[in-house]
């Protein structure tokens, strides 16, 4: 994490407003839609998959591969062993800020010792 | 949420007024956005967001996941197109979300929905589901609240990190975990049954080979589409050929009154 982003405001600001679009149509076009007729059965099925292959390789993509040669690494310990750590918290406590946090202070504590 | 249930013997007070009554709905949400907020204008602002601009993305893009894949992005250089379309896939899972709320919604004006959908986000949904399917008196104006408190929360928090990160040094590396962290507990939400873990793993290797092959991100979207049609080619015919194999089976959390599921499978 140390490369500088070059990035105008301008540029940033091009980013929001492009971003918004993708962010905003996935959640009105559906509205739109489905307040008006039945929403077919394969679409929904189909969607069900799509959050959790997606977090999923994130999360890969953020444990287990380099942000620069983009090949597998299993150097990061303090942060595997974090990520354990918040599974079980999540699963336990079901809340979000009890398992960012504690996996926060987690990999803070742990990359101190390892 | 389910924990944080009110004293089913407590009776709302019919005098408390609208906004009242839907900020103790919103509170507990409104206050673990604090947190990860903060975390998330720190990342903002050290991508080189500045602090307007901060406070722009939250109103508009309003995504905890989106900002912060937003910020590491930017620090490793991706181009515009590859960051856009990231985000587009990473937010498609708003279809499935709106859509399970359109039975709710049905004959509200075009522009109501307009102004839901743009404060529509994951964690304001499960709150306006679990309300719309509990409680009868809930009705669309109440939904739209609770999305515009949590949105005002997320959009301060977000401003006064970027703050602090324009005041403070910050170890990035540990901050950025706080993404991880956060796909992590949706991924732990999302798992509904054993073959739900089955395709977390079809998931994380093919994430982790696409990657390599493409040397982008990219690799993200190819995998993503692949396993979550994996997902839904497997569950299809499961349900057809064997519609009471174990893999079928519903896990439950212990957030959720656990009978005697076996909690190693939850990994």
């Amino acid at each position: 994490m140390s490369t500088v982003n070059t990035w105008t405001s301008t540029q940033h600001f091009w980013l929001i407003i492009l971003g918004f679009f993708v962010a905003f149509l996935p959640r009105f076009i559906p509205l739109m839609l489905f307040t008006k007729r039945e929403i077919p059965e394969w679409f929904n099925e189909w969607m069900k998959f799509v959050p959790v292959s997606l977090f999923t390789a994130l999360v890969v993509k953020d444990v287990f591969i380099d942000s620069k040669s983009y090949q597998l690494m299993f150097t990061q310990v303090p942060e595997m062993l974090a990520a354990v750590i918040v599974i079980i918290i999540a699963y336990r406590t079901r809340s979000m800020a009890l398992s960012v946090i504690t996996g926060l202070i987690g990999v803070f504590l742990l990359s101190m010792v390892i | 949420m389910n924990k944080r249930r009110p004293n089913p013997k407590r009776v709302p007070d019919p005098n408390e007024p609208l906004w009242r009554s839907t900020l103790r709905v919103a509170m507990p949400l409104n206050l673990s956005y604090i947190p990860i907020g903060l975390a998330c204008g720190i990342l903002l602002h050290a991508a080189g967001f500045n602090t307007l601009l901060t406070g722009l993305v939250s109103l508009l893009i309003f995504s905890g996941g989106a900002q912060f894949l937003i910020a590491t992005m930017l620090t490793i250089n991706s181009p515009l197109l590859s960051i856009v379309l990231m985000l587009f896939f990473l937010e498609l899972r708003y279809a499935l979300l709106s859509s399970s709320l359109s039975p709710y919604l049905k004959g509200q004006s075009n522009r109501f929905l307009f102004i839901f959908a743009i404060s529509l986000n994951d964690e304001n949904y499960a709150i306006n589901y679990l309300k719309f399917a509990t409680d009868k008196k809930w009705t669309g104006k109440e939904a739209l609240l609770v999305e515009h408190y949590s949105l005002l929360f997320w959009a301060m928090s977000n401003v006064i990190g970027s703050l602090i990160g324009s005041a403070l040094k910050i170890d990035l590396g540990i901050v950025n975990f706080a993404l991880t962290a956060l796909f992590l507990y949706m991924i732990v939400m999302q798992i509904k049954n054993r073959l739900t873990v089955v395709i977390c793993l079809i998931s994380g290797v093919l994430a982790a080979v696409c990657m390599m092959i493409t040397k982008s991100t990219l690799g993200l979207v190819i995998s993503t589409i692949i396993s979550s049609l994996i997902g839904f080619g497997l569950e299809t015919t499961l349900r057809k050929r064997l519609p009471d194999s174990h893999w079928l089976w519903k896990l439950r959390g212990p957030g959720a009154k656990q009978s005697a599921v076996e909690s190693s499978d939850g990994k």
